[in-house]
């Protein structure tokens, strides 16, 4: 037992160095918060920097292994160590950000919280993209909503903010309470709670289809929370423009791809039936009698189709992007549909593109915050004449996040499609490729509003420091060169959809 | 008690199995058992003590004081911290006692296990101490002084117009 705790230990680095960096993290922040309120802006920072920088160096030296630890609760499997990069990536991104989000700066009582708990928000994603047991799932799920709902009203000065986080909270409370009753479901009718169990119970048949039905509905609750899935999106808008810029832009990223590689992991594993012989290589089929893809094909429609025509009506630029985040939501759903390692490497690489481009929309919206305090589309009357880089950066985004050539997003629409057509899912892609257009309008909105609208009289050119021009440079360089060079990302997208333990 | 033993071994492993029962159904038996329980015990009671109230015995126990207002009252905020601490504490100690238990057995690991525990804890707890949640600030005694302003009476109503 010891000796096993032990091995699972040396295959658990990335976690505990984040946990020993949240500790470390807090320790300083309240050493040096004792002597004085404005130190610390340099250490505290720096060691949440070192401990995600750490932790990612163990993911990356992970690559290749697959094996379950700690009695099967975690597996480390080129599919979780994938996820696992993007998080680590997208929360670096997120420090850097917070060193210029003057909403960050501002409430600078609260720095040493503010960066131990993205930490803490970071190993909890960690723990959902590679659970392999329903209570594990629902431990790390817990751990990284509690914390989100802290960050998200973490300007507890701004009212907005703390509506954010009650609303979150009770969003998330009612999720999370319907998911775990479907898991008690699911282990009353299995008899098991790591997923393995659960499916070798479901493939042996002789159970009540209904209660499984009913279960697995409520387990999507919980999932569909996480990646603001259509009947449970409801907290997405709110939340998203009261929090500060930066845990908004963490959200729309890594809290998604998490609760997307928990709920790829979760269906694919538990709910495929292994016995079906004579498919087509990479192919999987869903459980006999239970075809749950069609359930999340129409989630999916319902996902995407919502957050494009609501989108149309904001005219907040964060609430905007809330939508559209939804509607990422739903084009990403239609990858897991077909049931392909096709559709899964298409979602994976949507992953990454859509890390550069949304981190990147959410920058240009805290970069130009800072500057005119205002997030309204009307604000943005004129910015590509006040300052041209971020007016093309805005642009270059924008494109990718609609999806057209030459830019990263095509690519990521570009596999999720073929994929789809491969399976003969297509419905779901004239489906998709309607929505697509639909975005087109909303997105250009903003466009003309920077460029084809005259700037306020009294509005000047916005000048950026050196340091953020440089970040958005880090995002905007792959946006585009992602569009143009893909074969490593595809490459590496196709060789992690393997998991532990299925074929 | 021994025939009650010996139903209650007739209940699970005759007459339950008899019944199907899924594990949800043993699970709803026991709530029904509950139930019945709580109820039998108020019901029995209420059917074999004697009934004598005097407004002394019907008053609400405060330790023998006489209770002075109503139990509704705001209660310090610091009372919840005080509490959270307090359950953070409370599990550590039902975390060590096992494994104090276990300790020769397992020797330098468990140490260090433990070790890493506390550490974490401590670190929750000096959190709560530097950021001053555990000082109970009490508010300035306000001492009643003899030189006092008579308030003034109250502004009479204005006289209403039909």
């Amino acid at each position: 037992m010891i000796e096993q705790i032990l091995n699972s230990l040396s295959q658990f680095l990335p976690e505990v160095t984040l946990v020993a960096a949240f500790c470390l993290t807090l320790l300083i922040s309240l050493i040096l918060s004792s002597k004085g309120r404005n130190r610390g802006r340099v250490a505290v920072p720096s060691a949440a920097l070192l401990g995600v920088a750490v932790s990612l160096f163990f993911v990356l030296d992970q690559a290749g292994t697959s094996q379950s630890i700690f009695s099967g609760m975690v597996v480390v499997d080129p599919f979780s160590v994938f996820f696992k990069t993007v998080i680590a990536g997208s929360s670096i991104l997120i420090i850097f950000f917070s060193l210029f989000s003057s909403e960050v700066q501002n409430a600078e009582r609260y720095r040493g919280e503010y960066f131990s708990l993205l930490l803490a928000l970071t190993l909890g994603m960690y723990l959902m993209s590679a659970s392999a047991n329903l209570l594990m799932m629902i431990l790390a799920l817990e751990l990284t909503s509690l914390t989100s709902y802290v960050l998200a009203g973490y300007t507890k000065d701004a009212g907005d903010s703390s509506e954010a986080s009650l609303k979150y909270i009770i969003y998330g409370a009612l999720s999370s309470g319907l998911m775990l009753y479907g898991v008690s479901l699911l282990y009353g009718l299995t008899g098991a709670t790591d997923i393995y169990g659960v499916n070798k119970a479901l493939s042996g048949g002789e159970v009540d289809e209904v209660a499984l039905l009913i279960a697995s509905i409520l387990m999507i609750a919980g999932f569909g929370y996480k990646i603001s899935a259509v009947p449970f999106h409801f907290w997405t808008p709110d939340v998203y423009e009261g929090a500060p810029v930066t845990i908004t832009a963490f959200l729309s990223v890594a809290s998604k791809a998490a609760g997307f590689a928990m709920l790829i992991r979760f269906f694919k594993v538990s709910f495929i039936d292994s016995s079906v012989i004579g498919l087509p290589e990479g192919m999987w089929a869903s459980l006999q009698g239970f075809e749950w893809n069609k359930l999340l094909a129409i989630l999916s429609v319902l996902t995407m189709t919502l957050g494009n025509l609501v989108a149309i009506w904001q005219n907040n630029l964060k609430r905007l992007l809330a939508y559209s985040s939804i509607a990422h939501a739903g084009y990403m759903l239609m990858g897991v549909v077909v049931l392909s390692d096709k559709g899964l490497a298409a979602v994976l690489i949507y992953f990454v593109v859509y890390l550069f481009m949304n981190l990147g929309a959410f920058l240009v919206v805290m970069m130009v915050a800072n500057k005119t305090g205002s997030e309204d589309i009307d604000s943005y009357k004129g910015l590509g004449y006040r300052s041209p880089l971020v007016g093309v950066a805005m642009v270059i985004f924008f494109i990718s996040l609609t999806g057209l050539p030459p830019t990263a997003g095509f690519i990521g629409k570009l596999y999720l499609f073929v994929a789809l057509l491969d399976a003969q899912w297509v419905w779901l892609a004239v489906v998709g490729a309607l929505n697509s257009v639909v975005s087109l309008y909303y997105y250009v909105r903003v466009l003309r509003n920077m460029f084809l609208r005259d700037p306020e009289k009294d509005a000047g050119p916005l000048a950026f420091s050196m340091p953020q021009v440089v970040l958005l440079l880090v995002l905007l360089l792959p946006t585009v060169i992602l569009g143009l060079y893909f074969a490593p990302l595809v490459d590496w997208a196709n060789a992690s959809v393997l998991m532990f333990g299925v074929r | 008690m021994v025939i009650s033993a010996q139903w209650s071994v007739a209940l699970f492993t005759t007459i339950i199995p008899l019944l199907m029962l899924t594990e949800f159904g043993k699970i709803l038996i026991f709530f029904i058992l509950g139930g019945v329980f709580v109820a039998g015990g108020l019901i029995a009671s209420w059917l074999l003590r004697p009934h004598r109230p005097y407004p002394g015995k019907l008053s609400t126990y405060e330790c023998g004081e006489e209770p002075i207002g109503t139990a509704w009252v705001r209660f310090n905020v610091r009372f919840y911290v005080i509490a959270l601490v307090f359950l953070i504490f409370d599990v550590e100690i039902v975390f060590l006692f096992p494994w104090a238990l276990v300790y020769r057995e397992l020797g330098l690991f468990a140490f260090i296990e433990m070790a890493v525990f506390l550490l974490i804890l401590w670190v929750g707890y000096a959190y709560v101490w530097v950021k001053g949640d555990l000082n109970w600030d009490k508010p300035a005694p306000q001492v009643p002084t003899l030189n006092f302003v008579a308030a003034k009476p109250p502004a009479r109503p204005e006289p209403v117009e039909a």
